[in-house]
């Protein structure tokens, strides 16, 4: 059992997600940064897609009532057990009644943690992720809040693992494909795009990262399309001009035109990004996305391999 | 219906089946095709999530290799697939037609409440694809003399089970939700339960009917 004695701004238990089952509205959910996700479940020899706990910006504290086996992946928000600092991309033993307590940090948004055999809570449509919106998976289909006790199994062998993993760079510029609607928008608003830089706007959230910036003028239009599906990735023109990068909790269709749609390599990063972050955008290849995408796989696989040969030992 | 279909890659896995460009006087008979090729499609086991939108159908695979071929492959399927290939349930909505915006609609149009539940009620619409939150239908087949402008002050709750206008839309709302349609019905039918075998009530190309019901004393 993990007791929460302070949640901070957002803690939820996600998996990958749920899939199959866009085509009656329901969202994906799950970890928002889910190559953070999955190397925190392959340093305590998890499976990929066992639950782990998304905490957002830190000040946040859980207590474990059991043994375990933990790895932090994702933002370094100094986190300490007890008084030891433990760092992202590592696996830590942890004992009963020892205390996991994170502050704030300037390295990202989302961490992760993976215990060992990952948080136990019923599978809802096929998914242990909370959504938030629809209110279902995870602890009853909620955010954590304090005094609430979530379930994991003991682990009280011993744990020695002196493999780490790291943790990718911040990327400042974002790779697109270019989206279904380009044809409608206008050739001055598809270069403000790719020539301006975005900040992160505040009212960002799970649903999606809202982008300020000062060209909105130039990118303004007075489309309205029939609703269409959209997904984690989309990149959404609402007519005041400011884009939308949708993420696992947005709704499944929309109505706004769509400019890109983020690589599947770089969409974690946008659990990351902090208010006021500045980035920018360039639209790629679908060959040079396949390429992004088998780096950060060749990367995964990588870490798999030199864990196996570690634990086989 | 000659107009070719536009089929783009969005993401090294996924495709959308554009043919929202033909006649807005065909769009449910598009719409039912497409239900057919969504069909088609999940039978082959090879995508991750098949979703209508108006007139249009995004595709995700579950393997990116196979991309090419389904582009190459949609357009030849298309003019195959039999629209009446595709089976659908037809659902029977008990509805308390007691809501709140009754009267401002009957007005809006000049109709008596009767006639407001005769229109509301006499078709049978069909949901063209699903949205907004888990289980919410946009629906055709709303009566152009019921079609009402949104409320000018979006309500920050509308109750579950609201039924309602917007424009020319009519639907249900299957949780607490904000909106700014006009709410002129209720029903107690459950359109989503996350618990449930099959956990929303109704899929894209179903059928259904509001059938105007007393509430007991």
């Amino acid at each position: 059992m993990i007791k929460i004695i302070k949640p901070g701004i957002q803690l939820t238990i996600q998996d990958l997600g749920r899939v199959g089952f866009r085509h009656l509205g329901v969202s994906r959910s799950g970890s928002l940064d889910a190559y953070a996700h999955i190397i925190a479940n392959r340093l305590v020899n998890n499976h990929d897609n066992d639950a782990v706990l998304e905490l957002t910006v830190g000040l946040c504290e859980l207590q474990f009532e059991c043994d375990t086996v933990i790895a932090l992946h994702g933002a370094d928000l100094n986190a300490k057990l007890d008084a030891q600092a433990v760092y992202p991309g590592w696996s830590y033993p942890v004992k009963a009644k020892q205390t996991l307590k994170f502050d704030t940090g300037r390295g990202g948004s989302r961490a992760y943690i993976a215990v060992k055999g990952g948080i136990e809570c019923p599978e809802v449509m096929g998914s242990k992720s909370t959504d938030l919106g629809a209110a279902i998976g995870g602890f009853n289909g909620r955010a954590l809040q304090s005094d609430d006790i979530i379930k994991i199994t003991p682990y009280t062998q011993s744990w020695l693992c002196n493999k780490g993993a790291l943790t990718p760079p911040k990327r400042k510029v974002i790779r697109l494909h270019q989206g279904p609607h380009h044809e409608l928008l206008t050739p001055e608003c598809i270069n403000a795009f790719c020539t301006t830089s975005f900040t992160i706007n505040p009212n960002s959230n799970r649903m999606g990262v809202r982008l300020d910036h000062n060209n909105s003028q130039i990118m303004q239009h007075s489309l309205s399309l029939h609703s269409l599906a959209v997904a984690p990735g989309s990149v959404q023109l609402p007519p005041d001009g400011n884009p939308i990068v949708l993420l696992n909790d947005a709704q499944t269709t929309g109505g706004y035109p769509l400019i890109g749609h983020v690589i599947e390599a770089d969409l974690h990063q946008f659990a990351q990004f902090r208010t006021a972050d500045s980035i920018t955008f360039e639209f790629v290849t679908l060959e040079q996305a396949i390429a992004a995408k088998n780096k950060l796989d060749a990367h995964l696989s990588q870490l798999k391999l030199s864990l196996n040969r570690y634990w086989a030992n | 219906m000659s107009t070719l279909p536009s089929i783009k890659i969005l993401t090294n896995s996924s495709l959308l089946f554009d043919v929202s460009h033909y006649s807005e006087q065909h769009i449910l008979a598009t719409q039912k095709k497409l239900w057919a090729l969504s069909q088609y499609c999940k039978n082959t086991n090879e995508f991750i999530d098949l979703v209508p939108g108006m007139n249009s159908l995004t595709l995700y695979l579950k393997s990116a290799s196979n991309l090419y071929q389904w582009q190459n492959t949609l357009t030849k399927l298309w003019d195959e697939v039999d629209d009446y290939a595709f089976e659908s349930q037809h659902h029977k909505i008990d509805t308390y037609y007691q809501g709140d915006d009754l009267h401002y609609v009957a007005n809006y149009h000049q109709l008596t409440i009767d006639e407001v539940i005769n229109l509301h009620s006499k078709e049978i619409y069909h949901v063209l694809f699903l949205g907004f939150v888990p289980g919410f239908p946009y629906l055709h087949g709303l009566n152009s003399q019921l079609f009402t402008p949104r409320r000018d002050n979006p309500r920050v709750s509308v109750p579950k089970g609201s039924i309602a206008i917007g424009a020319d839309q009519t639907g249900i709302y299957p949780e607490d939700s904000p909106g700014g349609w006009h709410i002129i019905a209720h029903t107690d039918a459950c359109l989503f339960d996350a618990t449930a075998s099959t956990p929303c009530l109704f899929k894209p190309g179903d059928t259904l009917e509001f059938v105007p019901v007393k509430r007991n004393k």
